[in-house]
């Protein structure tokens, strides 16, 4: 698999820059990250759209509600982990309640906080976010598809959270596919179950593939990065050829992408579902890699999830 | 190592606590080079504060972390937490030997505090949650009459956060006069000067205009840092907020007032500098 050449968060800087020479009502706001969250970019070529805001995280949200009244479009940049846990009753009441125009990117989400610890890094981001009234969340693959998402969401007149890992990612698709809101991309096609990843994990699902090839296992892997709203057509799809899911996220399992999942199936096509993710857990602090093999998120460990729903009996 | 000899006069306990502080520099620096990663310039700003408390003022046994009588000290600027880690080690909480596994998989040193390392009484890391949760264990000591203190360190950037207003108002409230919280200012925030980021004005004010008492002193100066803790313990009635002047990154050149040293792990080189730069500092 090729990596990119940059981290998500360069390209989540850099392609701030880019939506802020096309869009003047684009303002983005910090909670004193900014070196870390790359929006140092935007403060540089755009001073007087760059709002500091200072460690306080809750007023800035509030803040982004008041300023997107005013026709603007705000990006307040801080880690997932504050976002979503600390500042949630801001964004549900000033953002979300009135479907505001706030553009809200989760830095360093899932894993990808590494060494910060549980303070930094985030499980619950996707459940929580997923959970608010008019709020879209995607969790990008790559960097392409981050960048292409983020020009998606300049279109759609409503509050999105969207999450950038702290990693340098894998080139998910060999040709840039444009995102698209409820899209989900078939990476590779099978025949036997299921694999449907999310963000960086989308990845982690094709290397499980190959494994199961070798032992003769023909495994589907669909690319989700839209969870909400979600591919429920593909999800069908995909289910009524393998009759076996197992999606794959770096977060709980307990709302989270897994729970989307099953919740389309249990109402369209039930089969077998195995979500692979945590549960009552927190990642604690390692770099990303052990964090992996710890929670048993590495291509192995889904390749013998998927191999054990393969010999599960079903549904019905 | 043990608490410095209370008998002792000022000047002597002192000059204990120099030299102990600077063996908590440097082991604040050896834990950050050995993990990679992780925060010096609040650590070391918050060193001679933190080696006062732990070296001299908290009433604590290291034996038994879970005294239910031991002050309590709760280090609302997580991101320091070499500082905390230095002391506890030295204080014999855990063996020196855990240090070189800070940040590292099922280390119990962990990128920021959790309460389940031995000595450390809270999770930080999140900032702004330090005074709330003091607030509640000062609280518990009153209702239980117990004569413990509880002390919180905040950085200067963490006031930015909205709760910890939300608890100053309250603790203000419930007249907890056994709660001292320490800021420690060394007024300089992650991305910059605080002054640029979101200004905190006279910081010590701030908290009296909450009901609070509040004293500056100069946080790299043990004589000051002794003789305004004993200042708070006779204000009776009110919390006591003591704005500590300090310098980020202090006792290593390179990273004194330097914002960019926020959450730097020095090179080899850099690495080396700064330990003997500690090593050979005159008090």
């Amino acid at each position: 698999m090729k990596f990119d050449n940059e981290s998500m968060r360069e390209v989540f800087g850099k392609t701030l820059v880019e939506l802020g020479e096309k869009h003047d009502a684009l303002i983005v706001m910090d909670a004193d990250l900014n070196t870390s969250t790359r929006t140092v970019l935007f403060k540089k070529r755009f001073p007087d759209r760059f709002v500091q805001c200072g460690i306080a995280e809750g007023n800035m949200f509030g803040v982004a509600g008041g300023l997107s009244y005013a026709g603007f479009v705000p990006f307040p940049v801080t880690f997932a982990a504050f976002a979503s846990r600390k500042a949630l009753d801001v964004i549900f009441m000033n953002i979300c309640c009135p479907k505001l125009n706030v553009k809200i990117p989760g830095c360093y989400a899932g894993v990808t906080a590494g060494e910060g610890g549980p303070s930094h890094n985030s499980a619950e981001d996707i459940a929580i976010m997923r959970s608010l009234p008019h709020m879209r969340v995607i969790d990008p693959g790559d960097n392409n598809e981050l960048r292409s998402a983020m020009n998606e969401m300049m279109a759609y007149d409503g509050p999105v959270y969207f999450r950038v890992p702290k990693v340098i990612p894998p080139l998910l698709m060999e040709e840039m596919q444009a995102f698209r809101w409820a899209k989900g991309i078939v990476i590779r096609e099978g025949t036997d179950v299921s694999l449907i990843g999310t963000g960086i994990m989308t990845s982690i699902c094709v290397k499980a593939a190959e494994f199961l090839e070798a032992e003769g296992i023909h495994a589907e892997v669909i690319h989700m990065p839209s969870i909400k709203p979600i591919d429920e057509d593909l999800i069908v799809k995909t289910a009524k050829k393998t009759g076996r899911i197992v999606t794959v996220e770096n977060g709980s399992v307990y709302g989270g992408f897994g729970s989307a999942v099953a919740e389309v199936l249990v109402e369209k096509y039930p089969v077998k579902l195995d979500a692979v993710g945590i549960k009552d857990s927190t990642f604690g602090s390692a770099p990303i890699r052990d964090l992996l093999i710890h929670h048993k998120l590495t291509p192995k460990d889904v390749a013998e999830r998927a191999k054990n729903i393969l010999h599960a009996k079903n549904v019905q | 190592m043990t608490r410095v000899d209370t008998a002792k006069t000022i000047k002597e306990r002192a000059a204990c606590l120099d030299k102990i502080a600077r063996e908590v520099r440097e082991r604040i620096i050896n834990m950050i080079y050995r993990a990679g990663s992780g925060h010096p310039g609040g650590a070391l700003s918050a060193a001679d504060i933190a080696t006062a408390l732990y070296f001299d003022i908290l009433n604590i046994d290291p034996k038994n972390p879970r005294w239910p009588d031991r002050d309590r000290f709760i280090l609302s600027k997580g991101h320091a937490c070499p500082v905390l880690y230095a002391c506890l080690a030295m204080r014999g909480y855990f063996a020196s030997k855990h240090l070189d596994t800070l940040r590292k998989f099922e280390s119990i040193l962990q990128g920021h505090p959790i309460h389940k390392t031995p000595g450390v009484d809270m999770t930080t890391g999140s900032l702004g949650h330090g005074l709330s949760i003091g607030l509640g264990m000062a609280l518990d000591g009153r209702l239980r009459k117990k004569d413990y203190y509880v002390y919180v360190l905040l950085g200067d950037g963490e006031i930015n956060e909205g709760l910890v207003w939300e608890a100053a108002m309250a603790c203000s409230k419930f007249h907890l006069d056994t709660l001292i919280a320490i800021i420690d200012k060394n007024r300089l925030q992650m991305d910059g000067a605080c002054e640029d980021v979101m200004p905190t004005g006279d910081i010590a004010s701030k908290f009296r205009a909450f009901g609070w008492e509040a004293f500056n002193m100069d946080g790299h100066n043990m004589e000051d840092i002794l003789l305004t803790v004993e200042k708070a313990y006779k204000v009776k009635g009110r919390p006591v907020a003591i704005v500590a002047d300090t310098v980020k990154g202090r006792g290593v050149s390179y990273m004194e007032n330097r914002f960019e040293w926020h959450g730097k792990c020095p090179d080899r080189d850099q690495y080396k500098c700064a330990l003997k730069e500690i090593r050979e500092a005159e008090q």
